[in-house]
């Protein structure tokens, strides 16, 4: 029987279950007696091993088979559940990953199993350290507990036969879910899903045309008619909104994976707690934002976590904490990475920044704490008194900052010396159809997202003053530097013979800044489109819309322009 | 299915594509200003939806600019890329079969030289072109 035809729903699943043993493995980690934990990881294993069995794929099987055997021997026999099972089944979910890399290219698997199927089989807990001649010697009960009993020695362990009886012959199982997740969810591919979404971006655009044409006709009954269709269009598009939405779970096992790995290597110890992981968030912006994430974390492990003799000398409990939660404000989503570590001063920050050149000590009397930790997204900045190979050479910040303009976010920094710091990116829900703020310089008009503006201001002339050779205007007691958009287009300057001067206000290299325009024409919602070959190659724009009156527009990174 | 060409003028001078890197010919329509593109960006069309950069080929090659109005848009294959060229004008669409005579092509997006009843064509590698052009937007930033 031919089975390429379920391969795609094979790989889909069996991801699933991957996901599912990596995070669970984590979790176990911290609370190794967890019962429905090693439940979950054996009927993990054993799914796997089923699904893989019945399409003939005899390499995953044989490695899950082991998985299995593995969380059998912790399930019923007394194996503790320690940081060399943890490993094992990490290394084997990886194993197993590499080897649907290779189905889904439809080539020859190039990833053998290698002896991994022999560790799994052979695994035995490493020996309790010695003890001292002082300590008391322990109770026999407490001595070796009975796991360890049930667990053969090393040396008791043939070289490839399992420890344990192998469980009988694998059989095609189904799947364990819940009869009502059978019933009430189908599956879908997320190319139809994007079509829909491209549908209702061009109802939306038409709508558009439709208020443009009427602006004209000023028919009462036609405005009536496209109120309506306005309604049942928003209905529609926060309806096929939702659908694209994908929960965050399906990418906190890779941050798990990470962070353990780099408390691992680092050799510090932390909790590392994830809150929010229902929240959704369209696939294109959860996929951009698993670079960015890793980055914070590898940050707040490497640099912004203590060592546990620093911690406990400071009044910390030893054991640091590592958060990242996710959660919903009215149409963002606030992803926040936070830590209870040594904090970032922000004295250091503006003393790192004029040493290195990226401001003047002018420039730097005029920086509030806030824009001082943002100094750390200007690029080539970085406090870390020292380069690790953890998160390499403080390049990473900047980069961070600018993927999340380029999704239409913003990301602020909150620090407090020896309490810890808190990075907060704000992200729209979703980018296919946005909220955008229309700007005019010269003969071009560019759309910016809201979520990326803070404010629009309109300035008298003798509100702006000048700092060095900088433009500055105050925006709540603070002062902020005027950027012209047009030097940024390459057009000339805009006059302003009202002596009025139009601007917003956005962040740049991690600073607050006022942004001149020519014209300020208001905010449009708009069906976001690629710019495809070549035109995705200019450096400036994300991409473009239809206007309702028929113009084309260009979306505008601000960020990158300038 | 055999092979042909769509053969078309910029300036005066004959090119050619595979007609199968075409999607569509179109009368000069409205084009929008492409912030900090170079100027052979003349600018964004729309084509049935899709947001299609407008290059003026000849300006491009440094024959100078078309005028306004005047000539068509050869709209490439949006599988292959969202990108229209201003050219003089279609000539005609011939097989390959009908080709007299191959040899080198005289530059880098010219691949080969073709010899026609109808006279001399460049033939155009769609891909070099983009890639010509991608690099010239890297440039501009």
């Amino acid at each position: 029987m031919d089975m390429s035809q379920y391969r795609s729903l094979f790989l889909s699943e069996a991801r699933e279950y991957l996901r599912t043993i990596n995070e669970t493995v984590v979790g176990l980690e911290e609370t190794p007696e967890d019962r429905s934990g090693i439940d979950t990881l054996f009927r993990g294993a054993h799914s796997l091993k089923g699904m893989a069995a019945s399409m003939e794929y005899g390499d995953i099987v044989e490695v899950a088979h082991r998985m299995e055997d593995l969380m059998l021997r912790v399930r019923d026999m007394g194996l503790v559940f320690d940081s060399g099972v943890a490993d094992l089944l990490l290394e084997g979910s990886d194993l197993i990953e590499r080897m649907m890399v290779d189905l889904e290219a439809d080539r020859e698997p190039r990833t053998p199993a290698g002896d991994l199927p022999d560790r799994l089989a052979g695994y035995t807990p490493p020996p309790p350290p010695p003890r001292k001649a002082a300590d008391p010697a322990p109770a026999a009960s407490a001595a070796e507990p009975a796991p360890a009993q049930a667990t053969p020695s090393a040396a008791s362990v043939p070289a490839v036969e399992p420890a344990v009886p192998s469980t009988p012959p694998p059989t095609p199982v189904e799947p364990e879910r819940t009869k009502e997740l059978e019933v009430t969810s189908v599956r879908v591919k997320t190319e139809l899903l994007d079509h829909l979404a491209n549908l209702t971006g061009e109802l939306i655009t038409n709508k558009n045309r439709l208020l443009s044409i009427n602006r004209d006709l000023a028919s009462p009954q036609l405005g009536e008619a496209v109120g309506e269709t306005a309604k049942l269009l928003r209905a529609l598009h926060d309806e096929v909104m939702k659908v694209r939405l994908m929960p965050f779970e399906a990418i906190v096992d890779r941050f798990q994976r990470s962070v353990r790995a780099l408390a691992k290597k680092s050799g510090k110890e932390l909790h590392f707690e994830i809150v929010g992981r229902e929240i959704g968030l369209d696939r294109s912006i959860l996929e951009s934002l698993v670079d960015p994430i890793n980055h914070m974390l590898r940050n707040a492990v490497d640099h912004g976590m203590e060592e546990s003799a620093e911690r406990v000398a400071a009044g910390k409990p030893a054991r640091g904490v590592v958060k990242l939660s996710v959660a919903r404000d009215r149409d963002r989503v606030l992803v926040t990475v936070s830590d209870d570590g040594r904090g970032m001063v922000p004295e250091r920050m503006i003393a790192s920044a004029i040493r290195k050149g990226l401001i003047s000590p002018d420039e730097a009397s005029q920086l509030s704490p806030r824009q001082a930790l943002m100094l750390s997204c200007i690029p080539g900045f970085s406090t870390a008194r020292e380069v690790t190979d953890v998160s390499g050479r403080g390049v990473g910040m900047d980069a961070v900052n600018a993927s999340i303009q380029k999704l239409g976010g913003t990301l602020a920094i909150e620090s407090e010396p020896g309490k810890g710091t808190r990075f907060t990116l704000a992200l729209p829900m979703t980018i296919a159809i946005i909220h955008a703020l229309v700007v005019q310089c010269g003969p071009i008009k560019g759309a910016v997202p809201v979520t990326a503006v803070l404010r629009t201001v309109e300035l008298r002339r003798h509100q702006m003053t000048r700092v060095g050779n900088r433009s500055v205007f105050n925006l709540d007691g603070e002062a902020l530097p005027l950027l012209s958009l047009n030097r940024a287009l390459g057009l000339p300057l805009g006059r302003f013979p009202d002596g009025i001067v139009p601007l917003f206000v956005t962040e740049a290299k991690g600073r607050r800044v006022g942004i001149v325009v020519d014209r300020l024409l208001g905010q449009h919602e708009l069906f976001i489109k690629p710019l495809g070959r070549p035109l995705s190659k200019l450096p400036g724009l994300g991409g473009g819309a239809v206007l309702g009156d028929g113009e084309l527009i260009t979306l505008l990174d601000v960020a990158d322009l300038l | 299915m055999e092979e042909r060409l769509l053969l078309f003028t910029v300036r005066g001078e004959g090119y050619a594509f595979e007609l199968q890197e075409v999607a569509e010919v179109m009368e000069p329509s409205e084009s929008y200003p492409i912030p900090k593109a170079p100027v052979h960006f003349v600018g964004l069309i729309n084509f049935h939806g899709a947001l299609t950069a407008l290059v003026d080929l000849g300006l491009y090659l440094g024959k100078g600019r078309q005028a306004r109005s005047q000539g068509k848009f050869l709209v490439l294959d949006p599988r292959l890329a969202g990108l229209a060229l201003w050219v003089d004008g279609v000539e005609s669409v011939v097989p390959a079969s009908t080709i007299l005579a191959r040899s080198a092509g005289d530059g880098a997006l010219c691949t080969e030289r073709l010899e026609t009843a109808q006279g001399n064509y460049r033939l155009v590698k769609v891909e070099t072109l983009l890639q010509a052009l991608e690099q010239g937007l890297a440039g501009a930033a």
